[in-house]
């Protein structure tokens, strides 16, 4: 973990469920607090559309139901990318991905367009999907390792997660937020109401940063 | 600290006007002063600024302070000898920054380049193989150790070529009036940040200054190793001609071609960084 990332900065462990910040950690959480901030302070863009084949445009208003429903989901969705960022156990890792699968969906799914529905629906069942690998992977973690601490398994006093763990892991985090299914949520972010809608793609980005180091790691 | 984030931001702004300079000369133009970029700053910083009244005004102006605040942690990262994980987050990072300008102005042509920042995320990949590349031949990526493996066993871009290319092409995905600069082609007048304009735009220019600097330094850094200040502003130069050549020779490819070539080059990286993690 040294190698990859430097030194803990701070532990705060429960047994196996522990929390720390590394550098590379802190700074992913401190960009998830920074963006969450800006969801509670910020008011929704209003989207300029043109009419085809005309000059004339008009502007998209988001209705005050619509805007606290996202904002709450937006909220919920970057507390649940904070959990994940400090999460120091494979167990809550996943626990929180899943959370900021299923908070995507709902940050897009108040959005009355036909379109943009259609493809949170999609987006939800791969996210749903994607919790099979994700839980399987934290799984087969604790059974081939006995332990769930990811501190652990990267000082060597727990032997290393098999490859196939860390491969459904990542699996499992793609499913939820990352490419290749990624480009499916452009449809996604056609959806007015800016401020929400970036908290899907950083917390898919956020979420994918993470598992990169606890596959290096573990 | 503040003198080394000066000469970046000044040198940086200075590549980026040899970059409009080269290839304009390549395609037989004459082509903007060098110090255009810095002169841009400067006209900027100064003229009528406001926040559109359709933006969201918090994000419109919070992802200016956020595009220079985490290019000037990279550089820090880069002097200090920091992980490249942490660089390669931040990287990863720029896209939202990216996203963000796009949307948050409620502009069409603005949201149409945050779109197109999003589903050329591919382009990032081969940052990610070239970093597990360079973590399997030195077991490290602390990038003062790094240096120190290139000083006791020679230079990474003779050791593994192709993460060096690897992470040449994703510099080249940054580049402006490169072939995959789709998020700022001109159907969409200035992409994502069209509506940025006065003081916005100058930080944005600051930003651009930032990153081109610390992703030139970064390369030679991690490929080439530690070399006197005057040589590796020297080899950052070289390596941006270069750049130049390239985007003056290429036509910019449509989003769609643009992402697939991305994904054929990510491709061919995981099964190089396949055959490495095997051989080693």
């Amino acid at each position: 973990m040294i190698e990859l990332e430097g030194a803990p900065l701070f532990t705060l462990e429960f047994g196996d469920i522990l929390v720390y910040f590394t550098p590379y950690t802190a700074s992913l959480f401190l960009l998830a607090l920074l963006f969450t901030a800006i969801v509670v302070l910020s008011r929704p863009e209003r989207q300029v559309e043109i009419l085809f084949g005309t000059d004339a445009c008009y502007a998209k208003d988001t209705s005050i139901e619509e805007l606290r429903f996202r904002r709450f989901m937006s909220i919920a969705c970057g507390l649940a990318t904070m959990g994940a960022m400090v999460s120091g156990d494979v167990f809550d890792y996943t626990l929180f991905t899943a959370l900021v699968g299923v908070t995507n969906v709902g940050i897009v799914a108040a959005v009355k367009s036909r379109h943009v529905q259609n493809a949170a629906f999609q987006y939800g069942i791969v996210a749903l999907a994607g919790t099979l690998p994700l839980f399987g992977g934290a799984a087969i973690v604790v059974a081939s390792t006995g332990t769930l601490s990811i501190l652990r398994l990267a000082g060597g006093t727990a032997p290393g997660a098999p490859l196939l763990a860390k491969a459904l892991l990542t699996l499992g985090v793609m499913g939820e937020g990352m490419a290749p299914f990624y480009a499916a949520k452009a449809e996604m972010f056609r959806a007015p109401g800016a401020p929400y809608v970036i908290m899907c793609s950083l917390s898919s980005l956020l979420i994918f940063l993470r598992v990169i180091e606890v596959v290096l790691v573990i | 600290m503040l003198a080394e984030l000066l000469l970046a931001v000044v040198y940086g702004l200075l590549l980026l006007g040899i970059h409009r300079k080269v290839i304009a000369r390549i395609q037989k133009r004459p082509g903007p002063p060098i110090w255009q970029e810095v002169l841009h700053i400067l006209k900027f910083s100064f003229k009528t600024t406001w926040v559109p009244a359709t933006a969201s005004g918090v994000l419109f102006v919070g992802v200016v302070i956020i595009a220079i605040a985490i290019w000037t942690a990279a550089l820090l990262v880069v002097i200090a000898g920091g992980s490249l994980m942490i660089l390669f987050g931040i990287y990863m990072l720029h896209k939202i920054v990216e996203h963000g300008f796009g949307l948050s102005s409620g502009s069409p042509y603005g949201k149409f380049g945050g779109v197109r920042s999003v589903i050329s995320a591919a382009s990032e990949i081969p940052l990610f193989v070239s970093v597990s590349v360079i973590a399997l031949f030195t077991g490290t990526l602390m990038i003062d150790e790094i240096v120190a493996f290139e000083g006791a066993n020679g230079p990474l871009l003779l050791l593994a070529p192709p993460a060096a290319i690897a992470m040449y092409l994703v510099i080249l995905s940054k580049m402006p009036f490169g072939p995959f600069s789709i998020v700022e082609s001109k159907e969409l007048v200035s992409g994502y940040k069209t509506e940025h304009f006065g003081i916005w735009r100058a930080g944005l220019e600051v930003c651009n200054g930032l990153k081109t600097f610390v992703l030139l330094n970064a390369f030679v850094l991690v490929f080439i190793g530690a070399l006197p200040l005057w040589l590796l502003l020297l080899l950052m130069l070289a390596i941006l001609v270069s750049l130049s050549f390239v985007c003056a020779l290429t036509p910019m490819l449509s989003p769609f071609d643009s992402v697939t070539v991305q994904m054929i080059i990510t491709g061919l990286m995981l099964v190089y960084a396949i055959v490495v993690w095997v051989m080693i």
